[in-house]
């Protein structure tokens, strides 16, 4: 099918871009890398009547570092995040997680932070950022903010970005000394999405004991999500086998898990156990290399 | 695909089970409701603009309700079809109460088609469940507090 008509605008700014969603409303649409919105058009499961493509704005595709912190730009794509240098040594988080999302074609147009803004219950950004504590920036004719991660994900397919605002970035802390992280992802193996994904981030202390632990999950419930549940069972303690498989056990604690045609809401919440403590085994090793 | 869960009011029962039987609340707690009648039979029919975030449908619905048990417990056919689809499917009602509040427990079955649930097919359980909290919460709105 081709998409029900639609009028198709390409503001060269954000202001532009900004004053034409406000303009709109819940006609109309941003428009990024394209891998979410135009499969959905095309199915006419969605049919907004105003696009509007911020593909051509300048400056908001970059990854840069500025005293610990990361910054990256909303219209860089999951290629260049793979790709990124900069990240490998300094957050190797994101390209390890970026080269698990789809095929590289969807890689090579995908944007960072069309797939945030999407939301999609089963897609790979969403574990690493909350699993960061990352910040969201948000722009309007209202002005900017930022969200926090945690507060980001709200619900299925939907996030805490007011209709009228465009995601213009996303920052992430570098991964500090004797730390170490890992995305451990079961995929669907005809769509890729994931149907369980794991994002994890530990810093150790001299007595090998985890300072910090946090596990971002994704794929299990209609929402990302903290395995808090986890976390806190093993913060400030010594990651023995034995604990890592009691702590991982509460991998889907609380959580309402979803379910479909390929995998049951059960098999998922087991499902997070196990790639829970694949992500956590992985990342603890990185973190005594 | 088969669902099921529960939705606490704090609320006595006699008052939730009239409201459930007030076709002017449903009409006003159905998401995205933008036309109810109530048909000769006693049947609903209902056009609502529905979905999830972007994804939106405009659908036409009709709901039976059958083997009412008073204040307790009842059974709904729904047959709906539209933009994204068809869904046909069968549920069940029951109401408890336990200290002044009211636990709703509903259980169905549906058979669903079309473009939303073949391609949507991982996403309908989630959207379903949201859809139906969309609903309770505008009902519960409705009802005076308990």
């Amino acid at each position: 099918m081709i998409p029900q008509s639609f009028e198709y605008h390409v503001p060269k700014t954000l202001e532009e871009a900004s004053r034409l969603l406000a303009e709109f409303g819940s006609d109309g649409k941003v428009l990024a890398g394209g891998h979410s919105l135009i499969p959905i058009m095309k199915l006419r499961l969605a049919a907004p009547r105003h696009v509007i493509d911020i593909g051509r704005i300048a400056g908001l595709s970059y990854v840069r570092e500025e005293g610990g912190t990361i910054s990256i730009g909303a219209l860089t794509t999951h290629y260049q995040l793979e790709s990124s240098e900069l990240l490998k040594s300094r957050c190797p988080l994101l390209p390890e997680t970026a080269r698990e999302i789809g095929d590289a074609q969807v890689r090579n147009r995908g944007t960072v932070g069309g797939s945030l803004a999407h939301a999609d219950p089963a897609a790979d950004w969403p574990a690493p950022i909350l699993a960061l504590d990352a910040e969201i920036r948000a722009s309007s004719t209202r002005g900017e903010r930022t969200i926090p991660a945690k507060d980001f994900f709200v619900g299925l397919l939907t996030t805490a970005l007011a209709a009228d605002e465009i995601l213009t970035e996303i920052r992430v802390p570098v991964l500090p000394e004797r730390g170490g992280e890992a995305y451990a992802k079961m995929p669907h193996p005809a769509s890729g999405f994931a149907v369980v994904g794991v994002a994890a981030r530990v810093v150790r202390d001299e007595s090998g004991a985890l300072a910090q632990v946090s596990v971002g999950i994704t794929g299990v419930g209609a929402k990302a999500y903290r395995a808090t549940a986890v976390e806190n069972a093993l913060r400030g303690k010594r990651p023995s086998p034995k604990r890592l498989l009691e702590a991982c056990a509460h991998a889907a604690d609380g959580v309402e898990t979803t379910g479909d045609v390929y995998a049951s809401g059960e098999y998922r919440r087991h499902l997070a156990t196990v790639y829970t403590r694949r992500a956590l085994e992985k990342a603890i090793e990185r973190a005594s290399a | 695909m088969k669902i099921e869960g529960t939705y606490r009011l704090v609320v006595a029962r006699d008052v939730v089970w009239r409201a459930l039987m007030n076709p002017k609340i449903l009409a006003r707690a159905l998401p995205g409701c933008e036309k109810f009648e109530t048909n000769p039979d006693g049947s609903y029919s209902a056009q609502m603009k529905v979905g999830v975030a972007a994804i939106k449908g405009t659908y036409q619905a009709r709901v039976e309700i059958l083997d009412v048990v008073p204040q307790e417990h009842f059974r709904m056919k729904v047959e709906g079809k539209g933009t994204g689809g068809f869904l046909r499917g069968e549920g069940t009602l029951a109401l408890t109460e336990e200290s002044g509040a009211t636990q709703i427990a509903y259980a169905g079955d549906a058979q669903v088609g079309g473009v939303v649930a073949s391609v949507g097919q991982r996403l309908m359980l989630a959207a379903a469940r949201q859809i139906i909290n969309q609903f309770f919460e505008a009902f519960r709105n409705q009802l005076p507090p308990g």
